[in-house]
């Protein structure tokens, strides 16, 4: 009998052992995530981010006052709830109560005031983000405006994408420099240690005020520059998540139960530009139906399915199928030959004229190739183009791309969900990479800089859309498929068309 | 053997600066990297501050100057992609793994070919002979790249026996240090053989047979030592071409060490770093060349008496 009472009281404390470790498992964060990054990150400071694998790595240790969710929707992060003035120049903002930092300072209106005082720094890559706030005014302790010189409708993307909120007295204490050391934030895992060109160890941050996040309790960036080594590093499990990969090597997965791939389109859009300035004045491409013509004779799928295994979307303007205001009904030009002809003929050259294209070699995947493409196609229809082909430190080192042209390769990606930055860049006079003016254009998209209404915006979009496939002032080409895998055991991970992704979500099974 | 140093010491300072004019010269050459470092939606008015902030807008003899002027202080500039952390800083990071991987490569390159070259030396044209012969060859002949990625797959990915990046350990070490040392493995193997080849024919060993030692001692009291001098100047060589010539094999097992930081500077078109990182490798290599013609020196008097 007592053995029998033995037993039922030892297995009843097993029992309830298991069950207190299945509810911890549940409620608290645990495992470890390991996630390689193809760069070793400029810093973890991010003002001074440099790129996307830095931003990502970086905002595992703060917030900002709003976040993107997934679906393109802002929610407020460490503000609860905002106020836009008539004029749609200031913005109130209600901060969360009760937020610590890492360091266990408390989060209030004068942090918001040092991310702003410190973001422009001119030191830093990104100050021109915290330099289009011309005021940051402190109402009470927990609430702050921020006043921008003008109405702009992407201002909150912009927030909500580039200003993590930094602990005031500690980087009035440290300094910048000292600070990229050592960041502190309010976000969901807090540094532990950095060993440059090889790791960045951050664990969950235990007072983190999202409930039940986050969901593992230790993340490992481990830097990973050669894709065929972190092909390898995820077969053999010691990295669960890999970004940046080809479609070759995801070939590599077929068959593997232990890796799951990751496929979506990228938001960034590939073009030949044309100028209608410097050496393209009076060329046979200021005429639109030249324009029209060079985009019906390109094969865009034949390049995509050629070259890149037919990864990738054709596009029919700037704005994808990701972006606010994309018009479905609008479609890529045809390939159609004859029609380009026609149109060549009409425009007064039946035999058509020679051109010089510029092509920044290898600054893009398998760019050299999509030149020789497109030299080929528009050869078709008596275009004789002559290849630019120039490394990037030359393309690029003169504005409105000076030393190549009158047409050109490049690309464009957009962070922010609208085609918005790549429209001002490209297309806006004065800008570094504008080489193409027309007066309706900007108008667009001066209207759609000062609407803050998200329809009718849409609605701008989709309109100037089908202005610039009727005066196109690009050769719409694609848009290429991203490829990451992840090991079988990761769940809730979800990059973006822009290839971030936040980890607080993010959870390990064993 | 003073005027012999003093010699050698003024050629490796006037090497080291021609070192320095031709890495500054070079970077140049490839242009401007403001327009390359900012973001895209970057103003004109944000790449002149760039330039500016980096003394990149100077005239290039003032650019020049002041480079020069802050080597002595150990002032290697400030990385551009980093910015503004200090290049020695950044440097001194990523030298001790570069270190330990080059030395436990040209260890595990003595380890095989000493005794391979010694044995295929001594018994030339047996069998232990056509070992050592395919040994130097096989080494010298397969490009480490290549042998890399193979050892990634067979070791890591298929057998599991180590893993494929990183710096975690013993047990990360072993296929770099494979990788990296093979080529040197196969060259000192050569070399060995072919001096003990020469060797065991001189009169001293003959004599030593001759009074009946055991050729174990003859190797190791009469031989060795006179192979050690050909040997000690190649490993300098090698030493040097094993902290320089990394680049490759660092990147591809994600070493931290300078190679694969070389590797990202250059990508990034940073060329403060690479201008730092180069200059470091190359006052590096000077002096282990120095150190070596010392040590040189030091084994053979005929030098020394020069």
């Amino acid at each position: 009998m007592q053995r029998i009472i033995r037993l039922v009281v030892a297995s009843s404390f097993v029992l309830s052992l298991m069950l207190a470790m299945g509810v911890q498992a549940q409620d608290s964060p645990s495992g470890e995530l390991v996630v390689a990054l193809p760069s070793d990150p400029t810093s973890l400071y991010l003002p001074r981010a440099a790129d996307r694998t830095a931003g990502n790595a970086a905002w595992s240790l703060y917030n900002s006052l709003l976040f993107m969710t997934d679906d393109g929707e802002l929610v407020g992060d460490l503000a609860t709830r905002w106020e836009i003035s008539e004029d749609g120049r200031e913005y109130t903002f209600f901060l969360r109560e009760g937020v610590t930092f890492h360091n266990g300072e408390p989060f209030n209106a004068d942090a918001v005031v040092a991310t702003w005082e410190f973001g422009q720094d001119a030191s830093n890559d990104y100050a021109g983000q915290y330099t289009s706030v011309i005021d940051v005014v402190v109402v009470d302790d927990m609430t702050v405006t921020l006043v921008t010189p003008e109405a702009n409708p992407i201002f909150l993307t912009l927030l909500a994408d580039n200003w993590a909120i930094i602990p005031p007295a500690y980087m009035r204490e440290v300094g910048i420099d000292a600070f990229e050391a050592a960041p502190v934030g309010t976000g969901p895992f807090r540094f532990v240690e950095r060993a440059l060109g090889d790791r960045i160890v951050m664990e969950a941050n235990p007072d983190y005020w999202e409930e039940g996040l986050p969901k593992v309790a230790r993340v490992v960036y481990r830097i990973i520059p050669d894709s065929t080594t972190r092909v390898a590093a995820i077969q053999t499990g010691e990295v669960d998540i890999v970004n940046r990969l080809s479609a070759d090597e995801v070939l590599l997965f077929a068959g593997n139960d232990n890796i799951n791939v990751i496929t979506y389109p990228n938001d960034r859009v590939y073009y030949v530009g044309f100028k209608n300035m410097g050496n393209g004045v009076d060329t046979p491409i200021m005429d639109a139906r030249v324009r029209r013509a060079l985009n019906m004779a390109v094969n865009r799928q034949g390049i995509l399915n050629g070259i890149f295994a037919g990864e990738g979307v054709t596009i029919a303007g700037f704005t994808v199928s990701t972006n606010l205001g994309y018009d479905p009904s609008i479609e890529p030009f045809p390939y159609d030959v004859d029609a380009a002809r026609e149109l060549l003929a009409e425009a007064g050259y039946p035999d058509g004229f020679a051109i010089n294209m510029g092509c920044p070699t290898d600054a893009y995947p398998s760019i050299n190739e999509v030149c020789l493409a497109v030299q080929r196609d528009l050869s078709i229809i008596g275009v004789d183009v002559t290849l630019e082909f120039k490394t990037s430190n030359s393309y690029w080192a003169e504005p409105n791309y000076a030393t190549v042209g009158p047409m050109y390769v490049d690309s464009w990606s957009s962070a922010v969900g609208e085609a918005l930055p790549r429209l001002q860049g490209a297309l806006i006079p004065g800008a570094y990479y504008n080489t193409w003016e027309d007066d309706t254009i900007v108008e667009f998209i001066d209207a759609i800089e000062t609407t803050v209404d998200r329809d009718e915006r849409a609605a701008l979009y989709a309109a100037l859309q089908q202005y610039m496939q009727d005066d196109p002032p690009f050769i719409y080409l694609y848009q290429l498929n991203l490829f990451e895998a992840t090991t079988s055991r990761v769940e809730g991970y979800s990059p973006r068309p822009a290839e971030n992704y936040f980890l607080k979500g993010v959870s390990v099974s064993d | 053997m003073l005027p012999l140093l003093t010699r050698r010491f003024v050629q490796s300072l006037l090497l080291i600066f021609g070192v320095l004019v031709l890495v500054f010269l070079m970077v140049r050459l490839t242009g401007d990297p403001a327009a390359l470092m900012m973001s895209r939606e970057s103003s004109q008015a944000d790449l002149e501050a760039f330039r500016e902030r980096y003394g990149l807008n100077l005239p290039i003899w003032e650019q020049f100057a002041n480079y020069i002027t802050g080597i002595p202080r150990g002032d290697l500039g400030n990385s551009l992609r980093m910015r503004g952390v200090a290049n020695m800083d950044i440097i001194m990071q990523r030298l001790p793994p570069t270190l330990e991987l080059a030395t436990a490569s040209l260890l595990f390159a003595l380890a095989i070919a000493i005794p391979m070259g010694v044995l295929g030396g001594m018994y030339p044209n047996t069998w232990i002979d056509a070992i050592t012969r395919f040994l130097g060859l096989v080494g010298q002949t397969i490009p480490n790249f290549w042998l890399a990625m193979i050892l990634i797959i067979i070791f890591s990915v298929n057998l599991r026996m180590f893993p494929s990046f990183g710096r975690d350990g013993f047990n990360s070490l072993i296929l770099p240090m494979f990788a990296l040392g093979l080529a040197g493995m196969g060259q000192l193997t050569r070399l060995m053989r072919s001096v003990v080849l020469e060797i065991r024919n001189e009169h001293y060993v003959r004599t030593a047979r001759a009074k009946g030692i055991r050729p174990f001692w003859v190797a190791f009291r009469h031989i060795l030592p006179n192979a050690a001098i050909p040997l000690v100047s190649v490993i300098g060589i090698q030493f040097t071409y094993l902290l320089g010539g990394s680049v490759y094999i660092e990147t591809i097992f994600s070493w931290p060490g300078l190679g694969s930081l070389l590797n990202d500077a250059i990508q990034d078109s940073d060329f403060p770093l690479v201008q730092a990182i180069t200059i470091f490798i190359a006052f590096f290599a000077i002096s282990i060349n120095f150190l070596t013609d010392i040590a040189y020196a030091l084994l053979d008097p005929r030098i020394r008496h020069q």
